[in-house]
């Protein structure tokens, strides 16, 4: 059976903005401007529209975030629990990554 | 140039879908080349990335949309644009633009123009399939979609053979 996070990978140069999405809203609902700048301040990166709305679409398939009703025309989106699996799931591997790469620095 | 203008590049099903949002977010400042840039790529990749296509037709049925509006969706991701022989056509002139552009680039080579010999051989394939695009994938399209999608794509391949023959 397929692992949940091995998908997050399979959407190719969208696996990075996706998950920068998913951490954007992790802390509550934002629509695309709002994640743009919580995106930037979090990681220092500005997500392009045609990047940030690629992955929305994407996400959005696989049912890992989903959209509320529009606050003007302005379109929030929140995380569904799939995501938040996804999410736990990309985290723990990264910091699995992190742990491995900071004691072979340590070593070396 | 402006978002509304930039967002009639992509499909009409994602531009139903995501459209106003889009155009929302982006604001009505002037776009900076690489916003431009970025959004005509969003564009490039929704018209071929069927994964983009059946998602917009997915989540524009499960936005409780109307039947016609669904309807109009799923019309609008599904129809055929071109037959089997547009996309001969196009097969075709891939073909011949990519043996045109490579002989190009050996005899220049030949001739001493190095740089330009390597850029026409490197940018063969994607240039041949970029110039095949309006006989198949955007047939129908309007023309100024055509334009600046097929246009943009070979500046900007141009612009990335010269700096890759630089490094």
């Amino acid at each position: 059976m397929k692992k949940l996070h091995d998908s997050l990978s399979d959407l190719g140069r969208f696996s990075e903005p996706a998950l920068l999405i998913l951490i954007s809203l992790a802390d509550g609902p934002k629509h695309g401007y709002a994640m743009t700048r919580d995106i930037e301040v979090v990681s220092g990166q500005k997500l392009g529209p045609g990047t940030l709305y690629g992955a929305i679409t994407r996400l959005e398939a696989l049912k890992w975030i989903e959209p509320l009703p529009a606050d003007d025309r302005r379109r929030p989106y929140r995380l569904t629990g799939a995501g938040q699996r996804v999410l736990r799931a990309r985290l723990a591997s990264l910091q699995a990554m992190t742990r491995v790469g900071r004691s072979r620095l340590a070593e070396g | 140039m402006t978002v509304q203008q930039l967002v009639r590049l992509y499909p009409r099903a994602w531009q139903t879908r995501y459209g106003e949002e889009f155009v929302e977010m982006v604001g009505t400042d002037r776009l900076r080349v690489q916003q431009v840039v970025d959004i005509v790529s969003g564009a490039i990749d929704a018209w071929l990335s069927s994964d983009v296509r059946r998602a917009t037709v997915a989540t524009g049925a499960r936005e409780g949309g109307t039947v016609m509006n669904v309807h109009s969706l799923v019309c609008a991701s599904s129809k055929v644009r071109y037959t089997t022989r547009d996309g001969l056509i196009g097969a075709a002139a891939m073909v011949l633009a990519t043996f045109v552009l490579v002989t190009i680039g050996i005899a220049a080579r030949r001739n001493g123009f190095l740089i330009a010999g390597d850029m026409l051989k490197s940018l063969a394939f994607p240039a041949s399939m970029t110039l095949s695009m309006p006989f198949w994938i955007m047939k129908g399209q309007p023309w100024k979609a055509q334009a600046v999608i097929v246009g943009g794509t070979t500046v900007l391949l141009l612009v990335i053979g010269y700096i890759s023959t630089l490094i």
